[in-house]
C-alpha cells in the first residue's frame, strides 16, 4: 500500500469564509474511505479541490508516485491524470444513449482530433457491454439515458466512472434516493471497486457507512476533526458533539 | 457500429437526393438551360437561399448542438463575400481598364495601369492608392484561401480568447454580437480600406470568361451552390456522429461534467466555432458574386440575429432543421418585403407587408418558442417515427 494523494495545509476561502481550514489528507492505493461531517463541513469544497473546480489559497496536493502537484491543473487534466467523480445528483446525459455515455467516459485518447476521427472498435464495444453488465443496464445500453430512473442513472454514472478507470474515485452521497436494494448493490460496486483502486465515499447515511465497513474521516468547519474506525469515531465527544449529537 | 456511417444518417441520402432533384429541376426550368420558366434572377435567389441554408447549418452546429449562441457567424459569411468581392472587383475593373487604355498611342506602363484600376474602385470613397488590404486582390487563389483563412483566424482567437475566459450562455452572445458590431462599424468607414459603407459592387460580372451572360453564369453558380451546401450538411453529418457528436452535445447539455470526464472543454468549443466560422466563409463567398454586392449593412448584428431566428424556427439540433428554416423564413421574407404578398385592406388600415413582415417574423418566432420549441424539423421527427 503506498499514498497515491497527498493534501497538507490546504485552505481556501469564500469571500472570507474560510471553507476548508488547513486540511490534511491522505489515501493509500488501494484503499476505500469514507468522508463524513455535518453541512458546511467543507465536504463538497474538498472534492472540488482535489477535481480542481476549486483552486485553494494555500497548500499542497501530491498525486501519484511520480507527484504531480494537482494545483493548477486543469479539471481535464487532473481526470486524465487518473481522478473521477461522481456528483451528488445523478448528472448523465440525458439526450444519448446509455451507451454513448459510457462510449464517452471510456479511457481512450480525448484530443478533440483523436476523438473526431474515433469511429469505435470491437474491443471498445465489448468494453462497453462489460462495464454495462457491471452495474445491471446490459438491457438499457440502447436506451435514451434520460429514461432510465433515478437509480439506474446513479448506477449509469458510477458505470461511467469505472470505464474511466481511474486510480482514484471520488463518490458524493451515491446512496442518495435509493431503495434498500439499491443501496445494497451500490456497496458492493464500491467495495469491489476498492480492491484495486483508491475510492472516497462522501455519505450522510452512517447506516450505509457502517456497511462499507472502512476508515473514516471526519471533516469539520473545513478541517479534519477525527479519523479511524466507524467505532472508534463516534466514540470521540467532540464528534459526537458536532455531528452525531444532533 | 457494425454500420456504415450513411446506414446510421439515413437523413443524409435523404437530404442528398432532394437536393439533386431540386437542382435538376431548376435547371431544366431555367432560362440558361431550360425552358426559361424560372427567372434568372429567381435562379440567383435560389442559390442565394442555398448558401444562406448552409450558413444556418453551421449556425445550427454551434448553436443547436455545441449550446453556443453565436451571433457572430453572419460576420464571418461577410468576411467570405469581402474576402471573393476584392478579387472579383479587382479583376473586373482591371480588364475595363486595359480594354480602354488598349486604344492609346503609347501603351500603358503597369503603374498606370494600377493608377487606373485604384481611381476606379477607390475614387468613391475619395482616394486612389490601394490600402495594404488589396494586397493580394489580383490573386484568386490566395483570396479563395482568404475566404477560409480570415473567418477561421478571426475565429480562432476571438474563441480562444472567450472560451479560456470560461465565457459562457448569454455573456458570449453578447461579445460575440460586441465582435459583430465593431467589424461593421469598421467597415462602415471610408478609411478602412474596403469602400465604406459603399461595399464592393458589381459583383455579379465574372472577369475571365469571355462571353457567358449572367443566366448562365447564374446557373453555374446555382450548381456550385448546392454542392458546396451537399458537401457542407455531408461534413457536419460527418462530425456529429460518432463520439465527437456525443462529446458536442455533452458540452452543450453539462459542460462541466464533460471536464471531469477530462475532455478539455475549450478546445472542442474552439474547434466547432472555428469549423464553422470557416464554413460560413465558404458560405458567404459563393452568397455575394449571386447577390451582386456586399455592403457592410450586410455584416450588421441584426443578419446574425436573423440566422438564429432561423435556425430557431428550422429546429435545434437536427442538421435538416436549420436548411428548412432558412430557406422557408428568407424565401417567405423575400416574398413579403419584395411585394408578392397581396396588402390587406382592412377598411380603416391597409396592412402593407413590407412594413409589416417583421412584425410577424418577431410573432412567429414568439410562437415557435413558446409552443413548438422543436421548431418545423420537429415534424419531421414525428412523421419518422410514426413510421417505425
Amino acid at each position: 500500500m503506498s499514498t497515491l494523494l497527498e493534501m497538507s495545509g490546504v485552505s481556501v476561502s469564500f469571500d472570507g469564509f474560510k471553507a476548508i481550514n488547513n486540511l490534511s489528507f491522505q489515501i493509500s492505493e488501494p484503499e476505500l474511505r469514507a468522508v463524513i461531517g455535518p453541512n458546511g463541513a467543507g465536504k463538497t469544497t474538498f472534492m472540488d479541490i482535489v477535481t480542481g473546480k476549486t483552486r485553494p489559497d494555500t497548500g499542497q496536493i501530491i498525486f501519484g508516485e511520480k507527484n504531480i502537484s494537482l494545483i493548477g491543473m486543469s479539471e481535464s487534466d487532473i481526470s486524465c491524470a487518473g481522478i473521477g467523480r461522481k456528483f451528488q445528483k445523478p448528472t448523465v446525459f440525458e439526450a444519448q444513449f446509455v451507451r454513448d455515455n459510457l462510449g464517452m467516459a471510456l479511457r481512450n485518447p480525448r484530443s478533440p482530433f483523436d476523438v473526431l476521427f474515433f469511429r469505435g472498435s470491437a474491443d471498445n464495444t465489448l468494453r462497453i457491454e462489460e462495464i454495462a453488465s457491471q452495474v445491471g443496464l446490459t438491457e438499457q445500453l440502447s436506451r435514451t439515458s434520460g429514461e432510465l430512473s433515478h437509480g439506474q442513472k446513479q448506477w449509469l454514472e458510477i458505470g461511467m466512472l469505472l470505464a474511466q478507470d481511474p486510480r482514484l474515485l471520488l463518490v458524493d452521497e451515491p446512496a442518495a434516493g435509493m431503495t434498500p436494494a439499491e443501496r445494497e448493490k451500490t456497496t458492493d460496486i464500491l467495495v469491489e471497486a476498492a480492491k484495486t483502486r483508491s475510492v472516497v465515499v462522501v455519505e450522510h447515511d452512517m447506516e450505509f457507512v457502517r456497511r462499507l465497513d472502512c476508515k473514516v474521516t471526519v471533516l469539520n468547519e473545513g478541517s479534519v476533526l477525527a479519523e479511524g474506525t466507524l467505532d472508534h469515531v463516534t466514540q470521540i465527544p467532540e464528534v459526537i458533539d458536532v455531528y452525531l449529537g444532533r | 457500429m457494425e454500420r456504415t456511417f450513411i446506414a446510421r444518417n439515413p437523413s443524409i441520402l435523404w437530404f442528398l437526393l432532394g437536393l439533386g432533384l431540386f437542382t435538376l429541376v431548376v435547371t431544366i426550368l431555367s432560362e440558361a438551360t431550360g425552358n426559361g420558366a424560372i427567372s434568372t434572377s429567381f435562379v440567383k435567389t435560389l442559390g442565394k437561399t442555398l448558401m444562406l441554408c448552409l450558413v444556418a447549418i453551421a449556425m445550427d452546429v454551434v448553436w443547436g448542438y455545441c449550446g453556443i449562441l453565436s451571433l457572430g457567424h453572419f460576420a464571418f459569411f461577410g468576411i467570405g463575400g469581402y474576402a471573393v468581392g476584392m478579387w472579383l472587383m479587382y479583376a473586373r475593373t482591371k480588364e475595363i481598364v486595359v480594354e480602354n487604355l488598349s486604344n492609346a498611342v503609347i501603351p500603358a506602363t503597369e503603374a498606370e495601369i494600377n493608377g487606373a484600376i485604384g481611381v476606379q474602385i477607390f475614387g468613391v470613397v475619395g482616394s486612389s492608392e490601394f490600402p495594404w488590404i488589396w494586397a493580394f486582390a489580383d490573386s484568386l487563389f490566395l483570396q479563395l484561401l482568404a475566404v477560409v483563412l480570415v473567418p477561421g483566424l478571426l475565429a480562432l482567437v476571438f474563441g480562444w480568447l472567450a472560451f479560456r475566459s470560461r465565457v459562457t450562455g448569454v455573456y458570449l452572445s453578447i461579445l460575440t454580437q460586441a465582435m459583430t458590431l465593431a467589424l461593421s462599424l469598421y467597415l462602415f468607414q471610408n478609411d478602412s480600406g474596403l469602400r465604406g459603407n459603399n461595399g464592393l459592387s458589381g459583383l455579379q460580372n465574372i472577369p475571365g470568361i469571355g462571353d457567358f451572360n449572367q443566366a448562365q453564369i447564374s446557373i453555374g453558380f446555382f450548381w456550385a451552390s448546392a454542392f458546396t451546401l451537399g458537401a457542407g450538411y455531408f461534413l457536419f453529418a460527418w462530425v456529429l456522429d460518432g463520439k465527437m457528436g456525443s462529446v458536442i452535445k455533452a458540452i452543450r447539455d453539462d459542460e462541466s461534467r464533460v471536464r471531469f470526464l477530462g475532455y478539455h472543454v475549450e478546445s472542442y468549443k474552439l474547434f466547432v466555432f472555428t469549423l464553422t466560422a470557416m464554413v460560413a466563409g465558404i458560405a458567404g463567398a459563393l452568397y455575394y458574386p449571386q447577390a451582386g454586392i456586399i455592403n457592410p449593412a450586410e455584416i450588421a448584428p441584426i443578419a446574425s440575429i436573423y440566422l438564429a431566428v432561423w435556425v430557431a424556427i428550422g429546429g435545434r439540433g437536427r442538421l435538416y432543421g436549420a436548411v428548412l428554416g432558412a430557406a422557408f423564413v428568407s424565401l417567405l421574407s423575400s416574398w413579403f418585403t419584395g411585394g408578392g404578398a397581396p396588402d390587406i385592406n382592412l377598411g380603416f388600415y391597409i396592412i402593407q407587408w413590407t412594413d409589416w413582415w417583421l412584425v410577424l417574423l418577431g410573432l412567429s418566432f414568439v410562437i415557435v418558442t413558446l409552443f413548438f420549441p422543436c421548431g418545423i424539423g420537429s415534424l419531421f421527427d414525428k412523421l419518422v417515427r410514426r413510421q417505425q
